[in-house]
């Protein structure tokens, strides 16, 4: 929203931008473009398999990454056994731990970061839906087309009984159409503000009615659906809600809508590109029949995702500072801490805010949600469960060679944040870390809550 | 859009309840808190208090047409039986739930214009809300908000209060969004500190800027950074502000409640605070509107009037007033699943001893529609601009873009 300073992103050429990024003097591939990748097309990684990425090809890495577009089935079926014990409980909010666990341990982080993506760009809150099972099938059907075909998740999505509960749209007569899908659909998912009339949404809206929920369960009303002519987006027909479906994807505004996304989350928060710049994403995203894992791919491996554009030009959302420093360190922790605390600062799993889901970037930051991710850090690394690979975090760390305050200042900076220290910043930090009294085990936890405190770490 | 029932919800509430007196005291106040501490007495300036409607609420079953046949044919379901109204005149009356408004108006304290919208509604809760909150369409650069650009009028008080607090949880609406100031939200003052083994030496790394050696030209770590040092001197400063705080007014329980007895504590311990701004989530009631706008509507109506009593009985009365709004109204017929849909016009209301007490504004014509939704009397920038102009005391046409007609809704 503010001072916006152009970064380039308005004058770049297009067609550089998104071709695949060859490391060169300027723009090398070494520990920092390998822990920006990860930290974008995940949450990051430790630092040894930053090293060992480093050693292969940048092209590689990501087609690894994008190849793991579903889960392996021995994960899979850990992560539902799990989740089937909260579900026996109905209460949506433990949910959130049940995410947060396949947060901590997938081997697919891409495909998790993916659902995340979709999770609130086809908003739900589970505080209204009020019902786990609901909640969580809908997450399957995010993870299952992820990385996937985006127009099999909007069709699936268009009869997901969590979505049209949420919308308020489980009944829908034809004597009185809901608009309340058919706007969202278009606005939300599909298109954006601006590229349909008001006509279009009642015209789209007739389209659907007769789809209900009854029973938890999606079905199809005939009785209640209107099936004389439609005239929607410039085509007319007896259309029904498939129809509807099938025409809103058709339009030319939704690949560029879709892409302008995806560059959003992946690359920067601010400015937003040309669409110019989109363009040739939305091409690719066409022409590979809305296929996701295509475009993913190719922003990934692009010389603009690699370039000072897009390194430490976003603001770490709530789970990529808590996972992404949990990560880094291989460390796990209370998952039901976690899935509160993520909460508390602005980013509940299963709860997004509305039905746009989270604006992400700026709107992540206030005085509140900034002492508030101090706090969660607080919490984390006061709570006895939250080891590091098992160890406490001082053996972790000698185990990695980090026995003294500037090592663990270095190896910190390293790992979670995307723009090196300044000689002053390590000054303070080493003054930090001086005053606190205790045991070693206590001074590195206050020295890395110091450091992921920093308004630096907060930059992704 | 979703209702606020859930259960995290509910429990944040209570405990927000003891929370401005659990609030330990720092030993060292800040030099820049001690005059209003000291009870002083701070600023006498003027206070607007924000209450935002989310949702989009229905403006015909806030301020009811009763005795008009088209509201009853239009709304078989939804209509307010005429014996129920709280009545004001012989065509026109309050929804029961509003007894606090009822009674305040009764008391010279009330005071609501009707049909407020603008032209070429739009029916997106975002784009319109946006509109409400920059007073700018889309295709138009909107970096700041109008009380943002109010914000951005006033003297700097270099390390004085915050000159604006948004309270809640939701994200900062866009209204209060300046080029110069980073307006604080506050979700509970319990919550607006750093805790921890180490808070007190977290808390001098953080009040001062990090250089490194990037900032310079990345605008989201200049914006992190100086978000990070305003966040932690107003956490001193709000904190500290809360003590002591003593009142005979009982508040509803409820999140609104909450936050306005918040905001009446910082009003009184002299914070020279001139915008507060609060939301009250809900108003989209597209399916079985009546419980819950009758929930939303009397809780909104306590919450405000007690404030309102609570100001009085400190003598903050003649400084503070109350100005609710919502995104839009809502659609005159009533839907299929006793609901309504998103709408253009409705009205706006303003609470407090500094305003001129009545209905401004026709009943509105519920035959002559534009798409079946009110046509607006009101732009709703007339409205701000009198608030602008005869409350907060500054000149409105700079901040609203050009000239709008202000209302008299001031004594």
């Amino acid at each position: 929203m503010n001072d916006m300073k152009m970064n380039g992103m308005e004058t770049i050429d297009p067609v550089w931008a998104w071709q695949p990024y060859q490391p060169s003097a300027d723009q090398t591939w070494d520990r920092r473009s390998a822990a920006h990748l990860f930290r974008r097309a995940g949450f990051g990684t430790d630092l040894a398999r930053i090293d060992e990425s480093v050693k292969r090809s940048p092209a590689d890495v990501v087609g690894e990454l994008v190849a793991g577009n579903q889960e392996p089935s021995e994960f899979r079926s850990t992560a539902e056994a799990l989740a089937e014990a909260t579900l026996a409980g109905g209460d949506p909010a433990k949910l959130s731990a049940a995410w947060v666990y396949r947060l901590l341990y997938t081997p697919n982080q891409l495909l998790e970061k993916t659902t995340l993506l979709w999770h609130g760009h086809f908003s739900t809150g589970a505080e209204k839906v009020q019902d786990a099972r609901m909640m969580w099938n809908q997450n399957q059907l995010l993870r299952d087309h992820a990385l996937g075909d985006f127009a099999a998740m909007v069709h699936e999505i268009s009869q997901d009984p969590a979505m049209l509960i949420y919308l308020d749209s489980a009944i829908n007569r034809k004597a009185h159409p809901n608009e309340n899908f058919a706007r969202e659909l278009m606005e939300l998912f599909c298109l954006g503000e601006g590229n349909y009339s008001e006509a279009d949404v009642l015209e789209l809206a007739r389209c659907f009615t007769g789809w209900e929920i009854k029973n938890k369960k999606f079905r199809k009303n005939r009785y209640q659906h209107d099936s004389d002519e439609k005239n929607v987006l410039g085509q007319t027909g007896a259309f029904d809600g498939e129809d509807g479906v099938r025409i809103v994807l058709e339009q030319p505004a939704a690949p560029l809508f879709v892409a302008r996304k995806l560059v959003r989350f992946f690359v920067c928060d601010e400015p937003s590109p040309s669409d110019a710049m989109l363009q040739p994403l939305a091409d690719l995203f066409r022409e590979s029949d809305l296929q996701v894992a295509p475009v993913v791919q190719r922003i990934l491996g692009s010389n603009v995702f690699f370039s000072s554009m897009s390194v430490a030009q976003k603001i770490k959302s709530p789970v990529e500072l808590v996972i992404g420093m949990l990560r880094s360190l291989k460390a796990t922790t209370n998952a039901g801490l976690v899935a509160d605390g993520l909460l508390s600062i602005g980013q509940g799993l299963f709860y997004p805010p509305n039905v746009k889901g989270w604006d992400g970037g700026r709107a992540w930051i206030n005085s509140s949600t900034l002492l508030g991710r101090a706090n969660l850090m607080a919490d984390i690394l006061d709570n006895d469960s939250t080891r590091f690979d098992g160890k406490s975090l001082s053996e972790y760390l000698r185990g990695q060679d980090v026995e003294t305050t500037d090592q663990a200042i270095e190896y910190f900076e390293h790992c979670l944040l995307a723009v090196r220290l300044s000689e002053e910043a390590k000054a303070q930090l080493r003054e930090t870390a001086a005053s606190h009294s205790g045991d070693r085990e206590r001074r590195m936890r206050s020295l890395l809550h110091a450091v992921t405190s920093l308004p630096v770490c907060q930059l992704c | 859009m979703q209702i606020s029932t859930n259960q995290s919800r509910r429990r944040f509430l209570r405990s927000s309840i003891g929370g401005a007196a659990a609030i330990g005291v720092g030993a060292n106040l800040p030099s820049c808190f001690a005059q209003a501490a000291s009870g002083s007495g701070g600023s006498d300036e003027r206070i607007l208090v924000v209450v935002q409607m989310s949702g989009g609420n229905d403006g015909l079953n806030t301020i009811v047409p009763y005795a008009d046949d088209d509201y009853r044919s239009a709304r078989p379901k939804l209509a307010i039986p005429s014996d129920e109204v709280l009545t004001f005149d012989d065509d026109n009356g309050f929804h029961p739930s509003m007894t606090g408004m009822h009674e305040l108006l009764q008391d010279g304290q009330f005071a609501a214009v009707r049909s407020v919208g603008y032209e070429q509604p739009n029916r997106s809760h975002f784009e319109s809300m946006d509109i409400w909150h920059t007073c700018r369409r889309k295709d138009e650069p909107r970096p700041d908000g109008w009380l943002g650009r109010f914000l951005d009028q006033q003297p700097v008080t270099a390390g004085g209060d915050v000159p604006a607090l948004h309270l809640g949880r939701e994200q900062q609406p866009a209204a209060v969004a300046s080029s110069s100031i980073r307006v604080p939200t506050v979700k509970e003052l319990s919550e607006f500190q750093l805790r921890g083994n180490d808070k007190q030496s977290l808390r001098k790394l953080l009040e001062k800027r990090q250089p490194t050696s990037t900032a310079g030209d990345n605008q989201l770590l200049n914006f992190l950074q100086s978000s990070t040092t305003s966040a932690i001197a107003a956490s001193q400063r709000v904190t500290e502000a809360a003590q002591g705080y003593r009142s005979e007014v009982k508040y509803p329980e409820t999140d609104l409640g909450n936050k306005l007895r918040v905001v009446a504590q910082l009003i009184d311990a002299g914070l020279t605070t001139r915008i507060y701004y609060v939301q009250h989530d809900g108003f989209d009631t597209h399916a079985q509107q009546a419980q819950t706008h009758s929930i939303l509507l009397r809780q909104w109506s306590d919450a405000v009037s007690a404030l309102v009593r609570d100001l009085d009985d400190h003598d903050h009365e003649k400084r503070v007033c109350v100005m609710t709004f919502s995104e839009f109204g809502r659609r005159v017929s009533e839907n299929a699943s006793a609901g309504t849909d998103h709408g253009a016009a409705g009205p706006m209301f303003l609470c407090g001893g500094g305003v001129k007490a009545g209905i401004t504004g026709k009943r509105p014509n519920l035959t002559d529609l534009q798409e079946g939704d009110l046509k607006h009397e009101y732009d709703f920038r007339q409205v701000y601009a009198s608030v602008l102009k005869d409350w907060l005391g500054t000149d409105p046409t700079p901040i609203l873009g050009k000239q709008y007609k202000s209302l008299s809704l001031f004594a």
